[in-house]
């Protein structure tokens, strides 16, 4: 066994323990240790409105000490609130401004969510989503505009699909052939993968119309994606409502998934029962990687349309984060990802309504991150 | 033994329900000071919860648990150790990484190699005949040993009542003959003893009183064991006297299930720890493993089960050489386990039963791309083995369930695959009550039968010399000798595992 702690992935649905063995020669049901009193009698409320209080509770929290926050500011935190909601979900255009935001996050996060579930940790999402906005970039110069849109955008998702995958590749591998820690690589690839699109934009593809800040050259007619409603919110947003139930079935419903459960669950369970285990852990970061590949994919052929040095920066952390506090269920870490898109939409709001940088909702993510961190400590010890 | 006029401990009407369950029913126990007290009773006759309600894990409904006449606070784990009370569980609680000084440093809330403890250890280990080294790491010790020290830590809390549950589970039989011994001076040195157990040798080497739960209830309470017959107390626990195992066995085919040939294999601390073994088992054989514990069996079996890497020699399940440590390949070839640890090995946080059926290395039943559980179900529902081997219910998380129903769910697992070529079984009697035991016994003996080959490490060296046809005694990693059970004595088996070859 491995020192790593385990991400939890807790996302089968929940079958109820039987209450009591009937066969006379079963244990009792053995309560985990030491939780009389208070906790005692929590035990007794049923399993799904203790999580849901429990997180409402977290959340809670965190939104009070922000709102303490904003007061010491000299701002009111109701009227903060409202701004920020407005900004988030006020019309259909900031409405698809959020879901926008949330794509890529959403896509980045199950990039978390699946090598968590074989018990494998991906920091490395920023990087990935980057890979493969450089691949769908790549493949929409290599195809140009002579297709037609559909063949277009299938063959730059592939090739983003593909960068994100060739990324994600690389900490799995280099865990499965010299044992270095995946989480590590992953995250330093991310910087890796900043100087490999700085000197893309630098170099090979400059626009040569930019001139201080420098860009790729834009993707046009068929390399992007078709405008849904307004002038910018795009097919992307359905890319990743797509992709979070998929994965969801495939956790729950293939072979593939239950397999990856047992992985992350115990190893030594899984390599005893004779499963691949490599080519397990292998699959779960490349699907991953794939996925946040696409994220990127997403981001580039929708309202970017090109490469800049900062694209998507940051993305990939708040996804990590989004992934956790969705406890690497995909339904849940889409719900996540939403809401902490709508909080960086909802920035906006805070410096019309309160005068504050935008930057002050890192305040509030970091709260978040804090709480749910908290809590999940909590809830293994 | 002399009797105070108080108890030093005494549980006074305990209940304990698990919502319908009543796991305790107005339960009575007490130790006196420099008694030995055995706890007998089948798994999930409430000697566990018991003794968690003594030490302050459970919360009974009711009764009352008193130190020396005093009633102490109920379910608090620290008032039960400031009481007095110390508890040396199942599956010991130590940090691998640390060494046995750091490790009592942690229980005792000291800094490591602060002031006098590395000398404390030393003479409170030479006072109750321990042999605790406080420099080495857990990690390098044997089962055994670990249990010494979990021993000591007890002791060094002061503890006047110390409780045992099921120590001897995993020991080899010396192994076992000094851990008694260390009772036996932890009783001359007034302390009441409490050890739970299911083997009737040792509650009658030890047990000054011997309490028989059954169902949660007290069936004999406190009563004198010499005073009774090994039959009346084996009726006490499981309610009738299983059957006896057949002697009459068809004999081994030709053919070969195993052949180990010059095999050496490394330990976990990188040293030769099974080194040069020979020998085979052959279709429709029972081939047992004794050795002390740490001298090479675990080792031998995960080499067998491609699990760990040979230094040298060959193996091969039937007609197949196993190419690589690859436990896929022996699967392949059709060699299935019972892990030696399977709270480790086998058991998957979240899984139910059911879930951890499937996974005893024959290919996931299959329905499109997902698992077809109805399949998974049918098939177990229509075999007897979990039946007999009381398999908890198929929807249960086996992260919940005690070591003995863990133990039921790898044995269940093992015995539904279909024509297994070689069965490898760690410890298969660990945990389980005298019915399962035979349960079990008379499955292995089933599938002897039906040609399987089986390999068979057992601390139980009356269980081997029952059940195998041969017995490979190992000593410091060598086959000290290869033994047939009907010419060879306890003694004589005894002697090859202590001394090896040159007995």
């Amino acid at each position: 066994m491995t020192t790593t702690p385990t991400p939890s992935a807790d996302v089968e649905p929940a079958r109820e323990p039987a209450s009591a063995p009937s066969d006379g020669a079963d244990h009792p049901a053995e309560p985990s240790e030491g939780r009389p009193g208070l906790a005692g009698r929590l035990a007794a409320v049923p399993a799904p409105v203790r999580s849901v209080a429990r997180w409402i509770l977290v959340l809670g929290g965190a939104v009070g000490v922000f709102a303490l926050f904003l007061l010491a500011k000299g701002a009111d935190p109701a009227e903060v609130a409202e701004a920020m909601w407005r900004s988030a979900f006020g019309d259909e255009r900031t409405t698809g401004e959020t879901l926008m935001r949330a794509a890529p996050l959403l896509l980045a996060a199950l990039a978390v969510a699946v090598p968590a579930r074989a018990g494998l940790f991906n920091i490395g999402g920023e990087g990935q989503l980057v890979m493969g906005a450089v691949g769908a970039v790549g493949m929409g110069y290599a195809v140009g505009t002579a297709l037609p849109t559909a063949p277009t955008l299938v063959l730059m998702a592939l090739a983003g699909a593909a960068g994100g995958m060739a990324w994600a590749a690389i900490p799995v591998l280099l865990k499965l052939w010299t044992a270095t820690s995946e989480a590590i690589v992953s995250l330093l690839l991310n910087y890796v993968a900043a100087i490999v699109v700085a000197w893309l934009v630098f170099e090979p593809w400059r626009d040569p119309r930019s001139t201080g800040q420098a860009y790729s050259t834009e993707l046009e007619g068929p390399q992007r994606l078709p405008i849904l409603w307004g002038d910018r919110v795009n097919a992307g947003i359905l890319v990743a409502a797509v992709a979070a139930p998929v994965v969801w079935w495939a956790f729950t419903r293939t072979r593939w998934g239950f397999r990856l459960r047992v992985q992350g669950g115990n190893g030594e369970a899984a390599r005893r029962a004779g499963f691949a285990v490599k080519r397990l852990a292998f699959s779960a970061y490349a699907v991953g990687g794939a996925l946040a590949g696409l994220g990127g994919m997403v981001a580039v052929a929708g309202v970017e349309g090109r490469l800049r040095p900062d694209l998507l920066v940051g993305v990939g952390y708040t996804a990590f984060l989004a992934s956790w506090l969705g406890r690497h269920h995909p339904l849940k870490v889409a719900l996540a990802a939403l809401a902490l898109a709508a909080i960086l939409v909802g920035g906006t709001g805070l410096k019309i309504a309160a005068g504050l940088s935008g930057g002050a909702v890192n305040v509030l993510m970091a709260l978040v991150l804090l709480a749910v961190l908290g809590w999940g400590r909590r809830k293994e010890a | 033994m002399s009797a105070a006029p108080t108890p030093l401990l005494e549980a006074v009407g305990i209940t304990q329900r698990f919502g319908d369950l009543v796991a305790n029913d107005d339960v009575d126990l007490d130790v006196r000071a420099g008694e030995v007290h055995a706890l007998l009773g089948e798994n999930g006759a409430g000697k566990s919860t018991l003794m968690k309600v003594l030490y302050g894990v459970n919360h009974p409904q009711a009764g009352e648990v008193r130190v020396e006449g005093r009633a102490i606070p109920l379910g608090s784990p620290s008032a039960s150790r400031a009481a007095g009370i110390g508890m040396v569980f199942q599956d010991l609680r130590l940090v691998p990484a640390f060494t046995v000084e750091e490790n009592i440093a942690l229980a005792l809330g000291q800094r490591p190699r602060s002031g006098d403890l590395a000398a404390r250890i030393g003479s409170q280990a030479e006072r109750h005949g321990l042999r605790v080294d406080p420099g080495r790491t857990v990690r390098d010790l044997s089962l055994a040993e670990r249990q010494q020290v979990e021993i000591l830590r007890v002791l060094l809390l002061d503890a006047r009542v110390v409780i045992l549950d099921e120590p001897t589970s995993a020991l080899a039989p010396q192994e076992v003959d000094a851990l008694l011994e260390v009772v036996d001076a932890l009783r001359t040195e007034g302390l009441g003893i409490v050890i739970i157990t299911h083997k009737l040798r040792e509650t009658r080497a030890v047990a000054d009183r011997a309490t028989v739960l059954r169902g949660g209830r007290v069936v004999l309470g406190g009563v004198d064991p010499t005073g009774l017959s090994d039959d009346e107390l084996v009726a006490a626990m499981v309610g009738e006297v299983p059957p006896p195992l057949p002697v009459d066995r068809p004999p081994a085919r030709v053919d070969d299930a195993l052949v180990v040939n010059g095999v050496s294999v490394a330990g976990s601390d990188g040293r030769v720890a099974v080194r040069d073994a020979t020998f085979e088992v052959r279709a429709g054989e029972l081939v047992g493993v004794a050795g002390v514990s740490g001298n090479g069996q675990l080792e031998l079996l995960e080499a067998v089960l491609g699990q760990r890497p040979l230094l040298a020699g060959e193996i091969h399940i039937g007609d197949e050489d196993l190419p690589r440590a690859q436990p896929r390949a022996a699967l392949a070839a059709g060699a299935f386990a019972v892990p030696e640890d399977p709270v480790a090995d086998a058991v998957v946080p979240g899984l139910d039963v059911l879930e951890h059926l499937v996974l005893s290395g024959e290919p996931l039943p299959g329905r499109g791309l997902g698992v077809d559980w109805r399949a998974a179900r049918g098939r177990v529902e229509g075999r007897p083995e979990p039946g007999l081997l009381h398999l908890a219910p198929l929807e249960r998380p086996v992260a919940t369930l005690s070591g003995g129903n863990v133990q039921r769910v790898v044995l269940t697992r093992m015995f539904l695959v279909d024509h297994p070529r070689l069965l490898v079984v760690a410890y298969p009697s660990r945990g389980l009550d005298v019915a399962s035991v035979r349960a079990t016994q008379q499955l292995l003996l089933d599938r002897r039968a039906e040609g399987a080959g089986i390999l068979m490490v057992s601390e139980d060296l009356d269980e081997l010399m029952a059940l195998a046809d041969r017995i490979v005694v190992l000593h410091d990693g060598e086959v000290a000798g290869v033994v047939d059970p009907a010419t060879h004595d306890r003694q004589a088996i005894g002697r090859l595992m202590l001394q090896g070859a040159a007995a």
